[in-house]
């Protein structure tokens, strides 16, 4: 693809665009123009401005000031159908499926009147597998348009997203303007490569914008990168210009620190302090052994029904397993339950934070105090001075912003949430053991550093570690030992004191 | 197959309104129960002046202490995300119990029909925690069974209490400022109420799991123990309404005062701001919430309503005021 913008026609326009929320600016002017069949990468800290951003684009805000222009004409977006309607397509971070419903009625749903297979409300069946079809086959998908997607793989329901953007596109019949927010974030290291196939697809039929955390993947992505920081777009790179340290600075405004774990064993042949004899639960995983030391991070790596979250859940006490043995200090845990686990030293940082991690209602010094509320209660009773007063400190420790802890945590970005999660935990001075359900997910480089910092120190205060990663790369870099699971078995186990595999070797007994 | 996805499909946009309107909205939930109250009793007070000098309010302090009782339980059912439709029928039958047992117990008996409306509360607690049961479901089904109990106990006919009526009945006849001791009963639960969920782990557990059970769960809430006390609490509530229908009339009947109060205290507890999705309610504007839902009728008369259309107006004012008690923080969503 040559670089030169003069033989290119603009596809999207934005110009000087600009939203407040009370003494709030989210976004400063920002102006860019995205080509066509051009992958533009959107990069930012959490609060940088950039879910605001595509808001706007998407319909859901409408800005203060400033013009968005699709093939020269300017939009007047006020809703997401209206954005629907002029050919922009959104694949949200959460999936947004209907899970009861085909693939091609999934697709057809949100296509504009103009373009939709239905005729005054009702269905024309054969018309909307045949177009759900012909939009599949395009990004070289071979899936029946009538399966449930309920029925299908994470990967493949993915697929249907961005399938049903196109597909918005082409019922507005422009070329289609893609969005894609995060759509790596919840997908396996084996799975974004199809992914990343995929958007190459899209780029023949119209143009991307394309959000990521991981710097390396948005340098393999896309065309050019938006680097946006504290609601400016700060810079303007192209792909081959840029390194993924200078993208990282140019976010953070710092430089990148690399902090490289020291390989060393604090507790030489100790007794571990949680071990797994035989452990199955059937149909999600069977048979597993474990030996969990204190100050030492496990990563468990495996796909998509490998069995790790089902194992972390029934080690946490929220799965009950069907038979096998969890030892604690070597003596067996009975009737195992969350509150149990919770009482014995037990933590879990779930990777669906909003749903499992949090109540996002509540406000964040409550949750904060939810478990261990010994520092802040007398017997049944609540002291919300103390309760604030922790919060605060804590608040104070991890840089968690906005600085108010009376917010309900619902508020706070999602890397300042994350934040609050691990505090939770880490407020106990008896931390046994830290269960870490992809940590990292959904979170800015940034505030991946703070969070990975929060880990080592855990670690030093002699917790035992499980960790479930975002990346193999992750696993590799913060644990001391790694163990493989396929199709619910341990299928092996790697030292990382005494041996160095290479994210190919996981792969391989991954699959 | 592999369907094991880590994020179930979600057809939610994040809506989350800008920061803004946060401090209206707040506000909004703290005075917004005590403003309409105030803006019904305004609006009585001017079409008809004798409402404040002949003791209009002690008569709807009156009216309003049997639905202030259930609701309040309600209240605090609804904030753990489930809802009790057989509270009222619980009160009910524990008012017939009561006028049964009064001339054989005597000073006992109110304690011994707490205990037992208690009882009850906790059974529907128990089945919904643990049988998963939807709360719904199973109440509308204890609520039949109550009833019937209610049919079978009074045969049917109003039972008199026969004996040991007058130490109840002080309650109803000794009164402060116009208003009945059994209202300042239920105003002085609605304060132990609030301070249990501002300021008990119990409280707060019980928000948290209306608020978002899952994520409590997960932080190691027992949440099947909350929502037994939560229920628990209903059914106390609902035994100090049975208290309080003896008091005012000496007698309970399966069709007399008591029989219709399951729907003005849903309405109590929804005007008085309480979330019917759960985790947002505070029990000081139920207070608020019961006496306006009573003052409705009374609104009806001095406005001149016909008899025929009084029912249509106080389901247009409960609709108009629980749209305006809509509580948009909970979720963009509403079921």
């Amino acid at each position: 693809m040559s670089n030169s913008d003069k033989n290119k026609t603009i596809a999207l326009s934005v110009k000087d665009i600009q939203i407040s929320f009370g003494d709030l600016m989210a976004v400063k002017g920002v102006t860019f123009d995205l080509y066509e069949n051009e992958v533009i990468g959107l990069i930012g800290e959490n609060g940088a401005g950039k879910s605001t951003m595509l808001k706007i684009l998407s319909g859901i805000y409408k800005p203060d000031k400033g013009t968005i222009e699709l093939g020269g004409k300017t939009l007047k977006l006020k809703s997401p159908e209206d954005a629907n309607a002029a050919g922009i397509g959104v694949v949200h971070q959460e999936q947004s499926l209907f899970t009861n419903l085909s693939v091609a009625e999934n697709m057809d749903i949100s296509v504009g009147k103009t373009g939709s297979s239905s005729l005054m409300g009702f269905y024309n069946w054969a018309k909307v597998n045949a177009s759900a079809r012909q939009t599949l086959a395009k990004m070289g998908s071979k899936l029946d348009p009538r399966t449930l997607v309920g029925d299908l793989p994470f990967v493949d329901r993915q697929m249907v997203e961005i399938a049903r953007a196109i597909r918005v596109g082409e019922g507005a019949n422009t070329k289609p303007v893609v969005i894609l927010d995060e759509p790596t974030s919840l997908l396996e290291p084996h799975e974004t490569a199809v992914l990343e196939r995929e958007i190459s697809k899209i780029r023949e039929l119209g143009s991307v914008v394309f959000v990521s955390h991981r710097l390396d993947e948005v340098i393999r992505v896309c065309d050019r990168i938006l680097v946006m920081r504290d609601g400016e777009l700060v810079a303007i790179r192209s792909k081959s210009e840029v390194d993924q340290n200078e993208l990282f600075r140019l976010m953070v405004g710092r430089e990148a620190k690399s902090e490289k774990r020291e390989y060393r064993r604090q507790n030489q042949g100790e007794a571990p302090v949680v071990e797994l004899k035989s452990l199955t639960k059937k149909g999600k995983f069977k048979n597993v052994n474990l030996a969990l030391a204190a100050g030492e991070i496990t990563a468990i790596v495996g796909t998509n029904g490998s069995g790790r979250e089902e194992l972390c859940k029934a080690i946490y006490g929220a799965l009950p397993a069907d038979s096998g043995k969890l030892l604690i200090h070597g003596v067996e845990a009975r009737n195992w339950s969350v509150p149990k686990a919770i009482k014995l030293g037990f933590g879990l940082v779930p990777s669906e934070r909003k749903v499992e991690g949090m109540v996002g209602g509540l406000d964040a010094s409550s949750n904060l105090s939810l478990i261990f509320g010994k520092e802040s209660t007398v017997g049944p009773l609540i002291n919300t001075k103390k309760q604030k007063a922790v919060a605060d400190t804590w608040f104070e420790k991890l840089d968690v912003r906005p600085k108010n802890p009376t917010l309900e945590l619902e508020r706070f970005s999602g890397g300042n949430q994350q934040k609050v999660v691990m505090a939770k935990w880490l407020k106990s001075e008896e931390l046994e053991l830290l269960i870490l359900d992809h940590p990292l997910r959904g979170l800015d480089p940034g505030a991946a550093a703070t969070v990975n910092s929060l880990i080592r120190q855990a670690v030093q205060n002699n917790t035992a570690v499980i960790l479930l990663a975002d990346t193999l790369e992750e696993a590799l870099e913060m644990g001391d030992q790694i163990v493989v699971m396929r199709d619910g078995e341990v299928s092996s186990v790697f030292d990382l004191h005494k041996e160095q595999p290479t994210s190919l070797d996981l792969l391989e007994k991954m699959v | 197959m592999k369907t094991s996805t880590p994020t179930e499909a979600r057809a939610v946009i994040d809506n989350t309104t800008p920061p803004k309107k946060i401090q209206f909205r707040k506000l909004w939930q703290t005075f917004g129960p005590a403003t309409i109250f105030l803006a019904v009793f305004l609006m009585i007070s001017a079409f008809n002046p004798n409402f404040l000098t002949s003791g209009g309010m002690g008569i709807v302090a009156t009216l309003s202490a049997p639905i202030l009782m259930v609701a309040l339980g309600q209240a605090i059912v609804l904030n753990v995300g489930s809802i009790d439709l057989s509270n009222a029928s619980m009160s009910l039958l524990g008012a017939i119990l009561l006028a049964l047992a009064l001339p054989n117990f005597g000073v006992t008996s109110p304690i011994i029909i707490l205990l037992v409306t208690t009882a009850f509360g906790i059974f529907n607690g128990f089945f919904v925690a643990y049988t998963k049961v939807p709360s719904f479901a199973l109440t509308l089904g204890t609520l039949g069974i109550f009833q019937s109990g209610a049919l079978v106990f009074s045969n049917a006919t109003a039972v008199y209490v026969s004996d040991n009526k007058d130490f109840l009945g002080h309650l109803h006849t000794t009164k402060l400022a116009g208003a009945p001791t059994t209202f300042f009963i239920g105003l002085a639960m609605a304060v132990i109420l609030w301070f249990v969920l501002r300021y008990t782990k119990v409280g707060r557990g019980m928000t948290a799991i209306g608020l978002n059970e899952t994520g409590a769960v997960y932080s190691g809430l027992k949440n099947r123990g909350l929502k037994v006390v939560a229920f628990g609490i209903s059914g106390f509530m609902s035994g100090l309404g049975s208290l309080v229908i003896i008091a005012q009339s000496g007698s309970a009947s399966p069709n007399g005062l008591g029989s219709d109060l399951l729907l003005p205290g849903i309405a109590a507890a929804i005007v008085g701001g309480t979330s019917i999705l759960g985790g947002a309610t505070n029990p000081i504007n139920v207070v608020f919430g019961a006496l306006t839902v009573s003052m409705i009728p009374i609104a009806n008369a001095v406005l001149g309503v016909n008899a025929q259309a009084q029912s249509l107006v106080y389901g247009l004012a409960i609709i108009s005021i629980a749209a305006l008690m809509l509580n948009g923080s909970r979720s963009g969503i509403v079921k």
